[in-house]
């Protein structure tokens, strides 16, 4: 009896074993003259493409689409440094990564003629360099939402969010590189400094505004919740709290005057030596069409760098509460800082172990 | 038993690898080898984009030694004993009830314990959220009642995250206590009694000492996944209360600090450790009541 369960579960382990190394393998014909890639393998985050876009895209091209998810920016950044080629054919990063990316040479150049829909991209939000080795997706205004009911004051700067009338009122994204430059900007600093003692003066700042928040991550659950009652956050979170608010809206972006907002971008890259580099391209250009991105859109209410795809897009998304703010001209973005990362992480690190002492 | 029947037949050794074989393999493919894996990179150092640099180096064991982290594992560690200790006071006594019940009776009981364990542990935290939130059914219950005049924030508190803990790893603590005590033959009890102990002394000098293994894997089976956890303390705490588990998993994750998640996984390995010898001290192995 007990053997024969012993038998039972080495066979299944064998079984797993090689279902597990075998998928990547499968339908790989994409080097094989001229037949056409029958897959793509992107990786991504989870929720930030409509499930209909992609069967789309599948019923037309008879591609496959397979997704695997990130949790994390380190995620895909881990891959591409490893070599991802062989895995997948797109990966999403964001434009703080790109100059190591592609010093680094872990991206495929791009051939922009294969991606003739790529011209609704605004050239504002995309710099020469990177036109040679991404293509921008979707941004994210990261700014402060607060609820004009209940948040003890109203807030103008980031200055404001470290007063202590603020305490226990604070919901805030998590994240080194969103944190630190609210801070920089704060102190009148560069929000991409590299330089030690500005990072540390941000640290101490960061110390007040941490004692004000309740928790990171889930700002869209927790303000509508009445956990909080302001937040650091993304503008597509935005969104989705104000529209589950409904008619009882009463959230608000922060009237900022002076201090400027981060404008992140998530981007494709291809991989050095990816397989299916024709499903690459071929995917690109259908993501960028102003139709397919409109509709997309619907699901995935965020900021569109796609000029075409935003005019062609709903009323409803245009005229969202969450884009009503009349900075967004006054940005700043993440910029690549090298080997400065270690200091941000460090100081990052000692302001989530000092939490809470 | 199936070790020394194996010995009994001499030269044959099939029997035992075709028994030992696969669960040892499997051991050493996924345990071992990542474990070693683990120990290796943590005497290395951490490179830019995260990953791993191959040159050897300890800096990772001298910043676990500074004061912040130390503080974080000795506030972990009070955590989880915590933990422990409230599951041994809840535990015991309901493990001794079930215990004196009719079998059938018990294993009603037990499957009782065992229903919230059906759903995954994220819904049983999302429903703790929900419950506790600013407003949720308790608070708009205090404040109807008038017990409060302001909502009180439950969630993201050391308070609710020790809460969390205690129902979750409650029937790994029960489990064990209460095969320990059914085993315990009634004649004993009486003997005690017949001698003149109060039941007070017979609980302190003969029911204790002799369920002690049960309570002590009662103590291995909460202390070390409590010690452990991190998406406990990370959805009840909010990112915000920090425990060991949730600085390991942000030096894998947001931090990119390979090396040091590392040398602290080795620390936990080396508190599991010595929990197992301290165990294998007091009771022998065979007495491990793990149902």
């Amino acid at each position: 009896m007990k053997k024969k369960l012993l038998a039972l579960i080495f066979g299944l382990v064998v079984m797993f074993a090689f279902t597990a190394c075998g998928s990547s393998d499968s339908g790989d014909s994409g080097d094989s003259g001229d037949t056409a890639s029958k897959e793509l393998n992107v990786f991504m985050w989870s929720d930030y493409l409509s499930d209909d876009v992609v069967a789309d895209f599948e019923n037309e091209t008879g591609i496959k689409v397979n997704l695997s998810y990130m949790n994390d920016n380190a995620d895909s950044i881990n891959k591409l440094t490893a070599g991802a080629g062989d895995e997948y054919d797109l990966i999403m990063t964001c434009d703080a990564y790109m100059e190591s990316l592609i010093k680094g040479g872990y991206l495929e150049e791009l051939d922009l003629s294969q991606i003739p829909n790529s011209e609704n991209i605004n050239k504002a939000y995309w710099s020469e360099e990177n036109q040679k080795y991404c293509i921008p997706y979707l941004m994210n205004y990261i700014y402060v939402v607060y609820d004009t009911e209940r948040c003890p004051i109203e807030i103008t700067c980031y200055n404001d969010l470290i007063k202590p009338e603020m305490k226990g009122q604070l919901g805030s994204i998590d994240g080194a590189r969103n944190l630190f430059p609210i801070a920089l900007i704060a102190l009148g600093y560069d929000p991409n400094s590299t330089e030690e003692s500005e990072i540390a003066e941000a640290y101490e700042w960061l110390k007040k505004y941490n004692d004000n928040v309740v928790a990171y991550g889930s700002t869209e659950t927790n303000i509508v919740n009445g956990t909080i009652s302001a937040m650091l956050t993304y503008d597509g979170n935005t969104a989705e709290a104000m529209a589950s608010m409904g008619d009882n809206n009463t959230l608000t972006v922060a009237p900022f005057k002076e201090d400027p907002v981060q404008l992140g971008f998530d981007l494709y890259v291809i991989p050095k030596g990816a397989k299916h580099m024709d499903a690459a391209y071929a995917f690109l250009n259908y993501i960028t069409d102003p139709e397919v991105m409109a509709k997309n859109l619907i699901d995935n209410p965020y900021s569109c760098p796609n000029d075409a795809a935003v005019a062609a897009a709903s009323e409803e998304y245009r005229n969202g509460p969450a884009f009503d703010f009349d900075y967004k001209e006054n940005i700043f973005f993440q910029e690549d800082v090298g080997d400065a990362i270690k200091i941000y992480d460090k100081y990052y690190q000692k302001l989530k172990v000092d939490t809470g002492e | 038993m199936t070790a020394s029947k194996g010995r009994a037949k001499g030269t044959n050794r099939l029997p035992l690898l075709a028994q030992a074989g696969p669960v040892s393999l499997w051991m050493i493919l996924f345990v071992t080898i990542p474990m070693l894996f683990i120990i290796f990179i943590s005497f290395m150092t951490r490179g830019t984009f995260g990953g791993v640099e191959y040159t050897p180096s300890l800096e990772s064991y001298q910043t676990m030694m500074e004061v912040t982290y130390f503080h974080i594992i000795v506030k972990s560690l009070g955590v989880a004993a915590e933990t422990t200790i409230a599951c041994l006071i809840v535990g015991y006594p309901f493990a001794y009830y079930i215990a004196r019940k009719p079998p059938a009776t018990a294993s009603r009981l037990i499957t009782l314990l065992m229903i919230p364990f059906w759903t995954n542990s994220l819904m049983r935290l999302n429903a703790w959220m929900l419950i506790f939130q600013t407003n949720g059914p308790v608070n708009n219950f205090m404040l109807k009642t008038h017990i409060v005049d302001q909502p009180v924030t439950f969630i993201f508190t050391d308070g609710l995250v020790l809460l969390g803990l205690i129902t979750n790893y409650l029937p790994f603590a029960v489990l064990p206590m209460y095969s320990s005590i059914e085993k315990l033959q009634k004649p004993i009890l009486e003997a005690s009694a017949d001698l003149g102990a109060k039941p007070s002394v017979t609980l302190l000098k003969v029911t204790l000492p002799l369920t002690f293994p049960g309570i002590f894997s009662a103590i291995i089976l909460t202390f070390i996944p409590a010690l452990g956890t991190y998406v406990i303390t990370d959805m009840l705490g909010g990112g915000k209360v920090l425990y060991i588990g949730n600085i390991i998993k942000n030096q894998f994750g947001t931090i990119r600090n390979w090396p040091l998640g590392a040398a602290m996984s080795v620390l936990l390995l080396a508190v599991t450790a010595l929990m197992i010898f301290l165990y294998s001290r007091f009771a022998k192995v065979e007495d491990m009541e793990v149902v």
